[in-house]
């Protein structure tokens, strides 16, 4: 295989796999609670901040990670309670209001670590020899984390008793509660879940992108299109969307430039939602 | 009921038919209601002119700026205050006509017949959000995240052109020494200029905000499906209200070039954007003055503080969220609040639609509904050939859904005009046959005929205008609308083309069945001010079989209506129901469970069992017949 076609294909399932990692947790907050959170990004952010942290105070880089767990896992429960549960049934003041949420964010963040860019040392700084040519370590590492974590995660929410709860409640909130299940609470567990993942996407990508205050809203529009071109609320979906909109960007960026991938990316998610608006698997 | 016996009712209704109570109430409102929105503006005026006698040249120079943003907020009041649509990205549109006005100004110093663009730096950009809206909401009928967020993406994309592309825009450096516009010297009598089209502007979106449009967009907002079923194109309604918000800020871009003289990408930004709709947040999205109020007051008082006050920015944001929740109408709707508890001490009532004696005739639409001017050739020729007797026909009509039959073959013939019942145990497919005509379910199998004519489109929209009219099993009329503005809204239904839209005369407009309905339903005369989301549940039950009516459809679905309602009440509702089909010569299909009522409308009854047809004729042949009985068996409530 030629050196430049497998650099082209591993760098387009690591994009595939970073964006499956960060949809992931929109998928699971918009796509099954149908809670747009618009400070999801935020929250990729913070997790990024949790590992500049941690290197500031020369911590280890795993204490980063649970620091990034920590932070995400707190700050989305205190949202949920403050924010989700209050205006459950009003989307669009939910809407507003996590996108007031998500300049508060950013501002604080700002306030600590101030404007400018943030660098993290990536652990495994080496390369590697895949597929005939060098990659770097650590991405090769996160990707494999990635499939491995996504798989289990299919896994538990295809084939374990908690996992088929959770099905139940995402098609049919009001039967689920009926039956004994106590919805709320799985609701705001996930809510909670989701942004954790959102978190720990932040962390893992920290040494590979720029890591600065308003990083997130990229996350967000991409992950969004993400859903939209996949569809909301199932796992096929979320693979399939971000496959597409990773594929599309990529490919397009690698021939003209980001600017270019940027817009195919927007154009593929209007036309979808013009000729596709349930997606490519309708729930 | 020929024309000049409605025109008889009419008179009754406005000389002796309403009682004086009703009088007192509705007498005083007309005039205040326009005094009420001309004091403001005369405030503003005042308040923009005091402005550079009493801040200087500077100052004003320095608010010119904040009203020229104001602008662009002011658009977001029309279309998230008052059409529901949230556009994220407002900065593309102000951004756009910066460049664009930019380039046109440079140029047109070398060559003045580049002036002849200029216009097109405001319009551009309001025509392309009108073909944007129309194609995101061609297949969606739904407001939103999906919108904002594609505005927001939009102007992500519009920022990093406008870096990139540096040959045009001058790239992060941004485009330098815009001249001034001709006569007009920025740092003084431009001021005059930017102050006189904000008023303009302020006027304009008053009488947008007042006009049938803005109370059709208000309609959108809160229930865009029930508005399809009255025949508008509530797709159309909605990219109106976002390019009328895209023009004003198109209209504050295009002069914002010429004033500071430099457009960097930073007026085409995601943050601008956001400022943009925190200003219109915390001023006041119900109203251009809140949206003025936002962006001068907030805007003004950000650029002196955001670089002083470290925590501004993160107490904006607090401020931003505190006004989601708990003060949606910002800071203009608490003024509002105070100015009309101080009115009302003055014994000064608001009201948004003319007295009754201003009353003019709706057009009588012509005879079998459709709008005169525009018959489709699917509705010519219907009174001819065989087919006009038949009303409806459904031909083994199947419809499945989540792995369930639930229409199965249906054959139905509802054949002349009259009442038509259709009965039949739950789950029969009574109410899903009434959704598959109308597009809510998708039919996998078999036509539908309507007067003869097969059906192709199975919208909403489509069918309203071939005249059929649908009342819902549980009333969905417009909660935050008052009385008489839903029936406005039923009245304006396949009347008016949407510039006609524009016309403040179609609020009052008395649509002829209006009478008829109004002697049986005192209320909707009497309680013509109060909103309907406050009526009793039968209340609305007999405003929604209103609005069905008004619009004067051929064919009527009346599902369930007099369910919750008194025995008194149904015996009522259903001289309503025969009086309006006898009125319209009409064809009115009822899904009724109570077989007294069923007996009281006389005519076809049909008999629906696990969605086909079990059997037809009137209510004794089929009482008789063995197979009703056997699923069906006794039936009287």
């Amino acid at each position: 295989m030629p050196e430049a076609l497998s650099l082209t294909l591993l760098n387009l399932a690591y994009q595939a796999a970073v964006l499956s990692l960060i949809v992931l947790g929109l998928g699971i907050v918009f796509g099954m609670l149908g809670i747009m959170n618009m400070a999801h990004g935020e929250f990729v952010m913070l997790g990024a901040y949790a590992m500049v942290a941690a290197q500031r105070i020369g911590a280890p880089l795993w204490s980063g990670i649970v620091l990034a767990i920590l932070v995400t896992a707190t700050l989305g429960w205190a949202v949920d309670m403050a924010l989700i549960r209050r205006l459950a049934g009003r989307p669009m003041d939910t809407f507003l209001a996590t996108w007031g949420l998500s300049a508060l964010l950013r501002s604080a963040v700002q306030l600590l670590f101030g404007k400018g860019y943030q660098n993290v040392e990536a652990p495994n700084a080496g390369m590697s020899m895949l597929l005939g040519t060098g990659y770097p370590t650590y991405r090769w590492q996160l990707m494999l984390a990635i499939v491995i974590g996504q798989a289990a995660l299919a896994a538990w929410y295809l084939r374990s008793p908690a996992g088929a709860r959770l099905q139940a409640m995402v098609r049919n909130p009001d039967l689920a509660e009926a039956l004994g299940l106590n919805t709320r609470a799985m609701a705001s567990g996930a809510f909670v879940a989701g942004c954790v993942a959102a978190g720990l996407a932040g962390a893992a990508l920290a040494p590979l992108v720029r890591v600065e205050p308003s990083m997130g809203l990229d996350y967000l529009l991409i992950s969004f299109f993400a859903l939209v071109v996949g569809g909301l609320g199932s796992l096929v979906g979320l693979f399939a969307g971000t496959g597409l909109i990773a594929g599309t960007q990529s490919l397009v960026a690698a021939f003209a430039d980001q600017t270019a991938g940027y817009l195919a990316l927007l154009l593929v998610s209007i036309a979808f939602l013009w000729l596709r608006p349930d997606g490519i698997v309708k729930r | 009921m020929a024309s000049s016996s409605v025109d008889e009712t009419l008179k009754t209704a406005r000389h002796g038919g309403t009682t004086p109570g009703a009088d007192e109430a509705i007498e005083p409102k007309a005039l205040p209601g326009l005094r009420h929105r001309l004091r403001p503006m005369a405030g503003l005026a005042v308040v923009l002119m005091l402005v550079p006698l009493i801040g200087g040249e500077f100052r004003a120079y320095q608010i010119g700026l904040y009203l020229l943003y104001g602008l662009a907020a002011q658009g977001i009041t029309l279309a998230w205050g008052r059409a529901g649509l949230l556009p994220l990205g407002q900065a593309l549109f102000f951004g756009a006509a910066a460049y664009g006005s930019g380039l046109v100004l440079k140029a047109a110093e070398a060559r003045p017949l580049w002036w002849l663009a200029w216009p097109l730096v405001v319009l551009g950009p309001a025509a392309a959000a009108y073909g944007m809206a129309r194609l995101l909401f061609a297949r969606r009928s739904e407001s939103g995240p999906y919108f904002s967020l594609i505005t927001l993406a939009l102007v992500m994309l519009g920022f990093q052109l406008a870096n990139q592309w540096s040959s045009v825009t001058g790239g992060f450096n941004g485009l330098g020494n815009v001249p001034e516009l001709p006569g007009l010297d920025r740092y003084g009598s431009m001021y005059w200029l930017i102050a006189a089209l904000v008023l303009l502007a302020t006027a304009a979106c008053v009488a947008l905000r007042h006009s049938p449009l803005g109370l059709l967009w208000a309609a959108v907002a809160q229930n865009e499906g029930r508005l399809q079923f009255f025949g508008y194109a509530t797709d159309r309604l909605k990219a109106l209200a976002f390019a009328a918000s895209a023009l004003l800020a198109a209209l504050g871009g295009a002069l914002y070039a010429p004033h500071q003289g430099l457009v960097t990408p930073q007026a085409i930004s995601v943050l601008l954007s956001a400022e943009m709709i925190v200003w219109t947040a915390v001023g006041g999205r119900h109203s251009p003055y809140g949206a003025l109020l936002g962006a001068v007051g907030i805007g003004c008082l950000s650029a002196e503080l955001r670089d002083r006050f470290a925590l501004w920015e993160a107490m904006v944001a607090i401020v931003f969220v505190l006004v989601v929740l708990k003060a949606p109408g910002g800071l203009w709707g608490a003024i509002e609040r105070g100015a009309a508890a101080l009115l009302a001490r003055w014994r000064v009532v608001r009201r948004s639609l003319p007295a009754l004696a201003d009353a003019l005739q709706a057009p009588r639409l012509k005879p079998h509904g459709g709008r005169p001017d525009k018959r489709g050739p699917d509705q010519e020729g219907l009174d001819q050939g065989a087919g006009a007797d038949h009303a409806l026909q459904f031909r083994e009509i199947a419809v499945r859904a989540h792995g369930v039959n639930i229409l199965n073959g249906l054959n139905l013939d509802v054949r002349g005009r009259g009442i038509h019942c259709v009965i039949g145990p739950n789950g029969a497919g009574k109410t899903s046959a009434f959704n598959a005509l109308t597009g809510r379910l998708p039919i996998s199998a078999g036509d539908v005929l309507l007067f003869g004519l097969p059906i192709r489109r199975f919208h909403p929209v489509a069918l309203a205008r071939l005249g059929v009219g649908r009342k819902f099993q549980v009333p969905t009329v417009f909660h935050e609308l008052t009385v008489a503005e839903n029936i406005a809204v039923a009245t304006w239904a396949l009347r008016c083309t949407p510039v006609e839209l524009l016309r403040p005369a179609l609020l009052r407009w008395r649509a002829p069945m209006l009478t008829l309905l109004e002697q049986a339903f005192p209320f909707l005369a009497s309680e013509g001010t109060s909103l309907a989301g406050r009526l009793s549940q039968g209340q609305r039950q007999m405003l929604e079989l209103a609005m069905a009516a008004i619009p004067e459809p051929r064919l009527l679905l009346l599902d369930e209506p007099c369910a919750g309602l008194s025995p008194d009440e149904t015996r009522r509702q259903i001289r309503v129901v025969m009086q309006t089909v006898e009125a319209l010569g009409a064809t009115a299909v009822v899904i009724e469970h109570d077989l007294s009522a069923v007996e009281q409308m006389a005519g076809q009854v049909h008999v629906l069992h696990q969605g086909r047809l079990l059997a037809s004729g009137s209510l004794a042949d089929v009482q008789a017949s063995a197979q009703v009985q056997a699923v069906y068996a006794g039936g009287r409530k």
